[in-house]
């Protein structure tokens, strides 16, 4: 019983002592910690190059065949593949750049995330390499390298499919209640009580996921004051968002909304169950404002509606005295690959060959046209009309080249913090709780954050 | 003191045996019935919904009534659930579970006994302030030290480096729990173990130990179960699919727009079964672990 | 003897905590450099209304799903002790929401609140078919419901097994005295369980302070803010909007209240002392 209190007071100053030396070691840093090899566990041979990327069909097959087809070519030099679910690879993703843990290559959504690890100097700049390499670039549709340009600089690799948000509608309920699909946003309005008396939700709508719902937004803002009223939020001009355009979309959202032009509900719904979908293809919705990437599960899940010939699909209308350019559109100019600044030169060599060969190389061209979607490769066109989804591919093709803009998606514009206000603010729009005025003066805020 | 003990051991066990004629048999319990009744309906309701689904296709899911049992039902879902290396996952579930339950309970049993058997000593006190003020640690806030230190370990991406925090984040609770519960074992047995001369480990193990079962069972379950379904630890500390726990196995499905929910239920049915069948045979273990008593 | 309980505390969870009071002072994304920051952080997370907000849903959640919880717990526990045919069946049924993760919980819970395509669509019910997630009340509702659905098993079980350990003389003595069932339950069965409850209530009372993944998955905090618990907040904060040094700040917040609580309760409890319930018996 004598000698514990004694040990416990050694303890106590070894305790100390150990918290002391790991808080120092653990957290003293004043940024990430570089631990030898940049990039992410498991690369075995020099210049062996890793490559995370999301899960799901069809990219996750595709993006690992291109993978395949590059480690069958280059075996000296090969590229290690780990895949994650979407939410899981945002606060991943994060947290092994935070801690100097990254890939080599980084998969994203280019905008305001990429804007964030190029100002703290995680990617590498490759401006000078697509300009030794135009062929790579010249093929790719230049619409895509906007969400790649961080202050003139190219910082990422366009890759993969483009994806505009289009308005859907099912012909089937149209024909029963004898309506036209719409041309102008007043058509739409008048749409709305037409179907409610046929008991048919005039719009589908995923609300609880608010990026739906701001693709209503874009649209509104886009066709009433054209790409000028965002590009100034984003540029970071004072007061952007209280433009009278931008106020008068946000009042005509709301006017939807109490017109109940949305299905009953709408905020319970996500669109990560593709409910919103179902609704369209089970004729219970009359129209959807949704991405192109839908039109593949709805040809699955959706029975024959799709094949059938049920789906209807357009651009946007426009607004009556409204500004904006009607070809303009909005949605996913591409994904995006990045390089990692901490990965050795080796690796990054082997990043960039896996880039200008491996990437959208004409097999997985074709892979992707099969999964019904529109890779941003220029002259695709004429391989789509092949694909037994002609039709579709072919309206996203000339959708995507012949925009005026192709605007990013807002809430991958704007650097996270401002994201996740406004998708805040959106939600509280859609549910009526607050007036366009508070929601402009919120966003005025974080304007240039 | 002994007597004693024995004595209320003997009428314990009595009146166990007798119980098995009483009250329920007496008088029918209307509203403990009713109740039970209804609550295994709101019970039921969502598992019957999960398995009958677990059949559906994801194609025709949306097609029909979600209460009606599939048209045509598949094992597609559980197929690819398993080739999707369930068994690796699983096993990695296990080794982290019981590999961070062992340790963690034991070794807070251990400071619990300590805390409770020292009475007045500052030192043991500030230890429990110490433990208490780890109750509320928010797993999602602590994530990034913690990933930094199993870093700076040489630790990541290994069942180790879940193992660990795991520990950590289990300790304030259980010792929370286990000292309530040794707090209640009378003085009397204690003093009576140490004129007996009984050093303070034979106390803990021969005396503490058993009274403190119900207790420990109790912990071991809740903390079990949150390691069995965490999901953020083995996220952010490991990375290969070599390591990876069950709980990461439900994202195979879910990809970047939309979620297989037939597919991700499969997985939820066969992560939820082995432990469910652990139940049904460790019951009976389960429920006299929980009732051992140590009544006068 | 309380060493090695210690050494792993400390390492993983007062060094993190550490780690995490630093944060606060700071300014970081997650991804570049930690820049110190003195009190911004602080300034700009006690000042946003958005946190006595967030402290009040998450006073809600907690408040509620403990009046939910323990009654129904005591009731189950209580009649899951007796003896009934099929008890055996029934506590297997009872105990499976337990083994599911919040995860699976709350994916099936969304397909089955479905306005359209849900439980009451599937029955035909209109009552069944409400805009459960949407609307702030039936949203908080349905958190408490689904939270109580998961837990309830677990704080039956440890009802149960405190109630077969009150010794069945004290039940014959009452009635003897000619007492009823709710006499009896409310003059022996709940005094007797007072540790019990004390115990079941801190698990209850502390587990809801961190809980986030059900929530996380159901609502997003949603409608709004409706059910934005402080955790929640958190994480948003700190993963979704890149501020770690606001969410450290939050993460602060939460343990200090998780720790009044802690010692609030054991005051109630009255913690310190060694008297054993069953004296006098």
């Amino acid at each position: 019983m004598d000698s514990r209190p004694l040990s416990r007071r050694n303890f106590l100053g070894l305790t100390a002592g150990t918290a002391a030396g790991l808080a120092l070691a653990g957290c003293g840093s004043s940024g990430p910690s570089d631990t030898g090899s940049g990039g992410g566990g498991g690369g075995a041979a020099a210049g062996a190059a890793t490559y995370w990327f999301l899960t799901g069909p069809p990219g996750e097959q595709i993006r690992q065949g291109s993978v395949d087809r590059f480690n069958q070519t280059n075996p000296e030099a090969q590229i290690k593949a780990t895949t994650f679910q979407n939410d899981a690879y945002k606060t991943k993703i994060k947290t092994a750049i935070g801690a100097g843990q990254a890939p080599t290559i980084i998969w994203g959504w280019g905008g305001g995330g990429l804007r964030s690890y190029v100002q703290a100097s995680q990617v590498e700049d490759l401006t000078s390499w697509f300009a030794e390499n135009a062929a790579v670039k010249d093929r790719l549709f230049p619409s895509s390298f906007g969400a790649a340009t961080i202050d003139g600089k190219i910082y990422a690799m366009p890759a993969e499919t483009v994806q505009p948000i289009v308005l859907y509608w099912n012909k089937k309920v149209f024909e029963k209640v004898g309506a036209e699909p719409p041309q102008s946003w007043g058509d739409i309005m008048s749409l709305v009580p037409k179907f409610n008396d046929a008991g048919v939700a005039p719009i589908s709508l995923g609300g609880q996921s608010r990026w739906t719902n701001m693709m209503w937004l874009e649209f509104l803002f886009d066709r009433i004051g054209g790409t000028e009223v965002f590009q100034a939020v984003f540029d970071g001009e004072k007061g952007a968002w209280s433009n009278p355009a931008a106020i008068e979309g946000l009042t005509k959202a709301q006017e939807l909304i109490k017109a109940n032009g949305f299905v009953k509900g709408f905020s319970s719904i996500t669109a990560d169950s593709n409910a919103d979908q179902a609704l369209l293809y089970t004729g219970k919705a009359a129209m959807m404002l949704h991405g192109t990437w839908t039109y593949g599960s709805m040809s699955q899940e959706g029975g024959d509606f799709v094949s059938g010939g049920n789906l209807g699909y357009m651009n946007f209308p426009g607004i009556e005295g409204g500004k904006g350019d009607l070809s303009s559109t909005v949605g996913n100019p591409g994904q995006y690959l990045s390089i990692s600044s901490k990965a050795t030169p080796e690796e990054k060599e082997t990043a960039k060959k896996f880039f200008s060969t491996a990437v959208l190389s004409d097999a997985e061209v074709k892979e992707w046209t099969d999964a019904g979607a529109v890779p941003i490769v220029k002259g695709t066109d004429s391989k789509l009309s092949s694909s037994k989804d002609a039709e579709f591919l072919t309206f996203v093709y000339d959708t995507a080249s012949n925009a005026k803009v192709f605007a990013q998606s807002w809430d991958q514009a704007l650097s996270p913090t401002a994201a996740e206000k406004l998708l805040d603010n959106i939600a509280k729009l859609f549910q009526l709780s607050i007036s366009p005025q508070q929601f402009a003066s919120s966003m005025n805020q974080v304007i240039g954050q | 003191m002994a007597t004693t003990l024995r004595a209320g051991a003997r009428q314990a066990a009595g009146g166990q045996k007798r119980r098995r004629r009483g009250r329920g048999a007496r008088r029918p319990n209307w509203l403990g019935g009713a109740a039970g009744w209804l609550w295994l309906l709101i019970v039921i309701v969502p598992i019957y919904w999960i398995l009958i689904t677990s059949f559906k296709t994801q194609s025709n899911y949306f097609m029909m009534n979600p209460l009606a049992p599939p048209a045509e039902p598949t094992l597609d879902n559980y197929r690819f659930v398993i080739e999707a290396d369930f068994a690796r996952y699983f096993i990695n579930s296990v080794i982290v579970t019981l590999g961070a339950i062992v340790p963690a309970v034991l070794v807070s049993f251990m400071a619990a006994y300590a805390i409770v058997r020292a009475g007045d000593l500052w030192l043991l006190r500030s230890v429990n302030a110490l433990f208490l003020m780890g109750l509320a640690i928010p797993l999602q806030a602590a994530i990034i030290p913690v990933y930094l230190i199993i870093i700076r370990l040489h630790l990541y991406d290994t069942l180790l480096a879940i193992i660990l925090p795991s520990i950590a984040f289990a300790i304030p609770l259980s010792v929370l729990v286990l000292s309530n519960f040794i707090r209640d074992v009378p003085k009397e047995l204690f003093d009576s173990m140490r004129v007996d001369g009984a050093s303070e480990w034979a106390t803990l193990w021969h005396l503490a130990f058993p009274l403190t079962r119900p207790a420990l069972v109790t912990v071991s379950i809740y903390n079990g179960l949150a390691i069995w379904n965490g999901f953020l630890l083995p996220l952010i500390l490991t990375q290969s699919p070599n390591q990876r726990t069950l709980p990461l196995a439900l994202w195979t499905f879910q990809g970047q727009y939309s979620v297989n929910v037939p597919a991700v239920l499969a997985s939820v049915v066969l992560t939820t079964l082995p432990i469910l069948v652990l139940y049904v045979i460790g019951r009976r273990q389960l429920l006299s672990g929980l009732t051992a008593g140590f009544s006068k | 003897m309380a060493l090695p309980a210690l050494l792993f505390f400390v390492a993983f969870g007062v060094v993190p905590l550490l780690g995490v009071l630093l944060l606060s002072f700071t300014s970081w994304d997650g991804i570049g450099v930690i820049r110190p920051a003195g009190f911004d952080s602080w300034r700009a997370v006690l000042t946003d209304p958005g946190l006595p907000h967030a402290l009040w849903v998450t006073f809600v959640v907690m408040a509620l799903s403990w009046a939910v919880q323990t009654p129904l717990s005591l009731l189950l526990g209580v009649f899951l002790a007796g003896h009934q045919r099929y008890r055996e069946l029934l506590a297997v049924l009872f105990f499976i929401p337990l083994l599911l993760s919040s995860a699976a919980i709350a994916i099936t819970y969304k397909a089955l609140l479905d306005p359209n395509f849900g439980l009451g669509a599937g029955l035909h019910l209109p009552l069944l078919t409400q805009d459960w997630l949407g609307e702030a009340r039936l949203a908080m509702g349905v958190i408490i419901f689904v939270v109580s659905w998961q837990y309830i098993p677990f704080h039956t079980l440890i009802y149960q097994g405190a109630v077969r350990q009150i010794p069945r003389s004290m039940y014959e003595a009452a009635q003897l005295d000619g007492a009823g069932r709710v006499r009896m339950f409310f003059r022996i069965t709940l005094p007797q369980l007072k540790y019990t409850i004390i115990t079941s209530s801190t698990l209850m009372v502390v587990g809801s302070l961190v809980f986030f993944d059900l929530i996380f998955v159901l609502t997003e905090g949603g409608p709004g803010d409706a059910t934005r618990v402080l955790a929640l907040d958190m994480y948003k904060r700190g993963f979704q909007a890149n501020l770690m040094g606001q969410a450290s700040a939050i993460a602060v917040i939460l343990v200090l209240v998780g720790l009044t609580l802690a010692l609030l309760l054991r005051r109630i409890g009255g913690g310190g002392s060694s008297a054993s319930q069953l004296e006098g018996v």
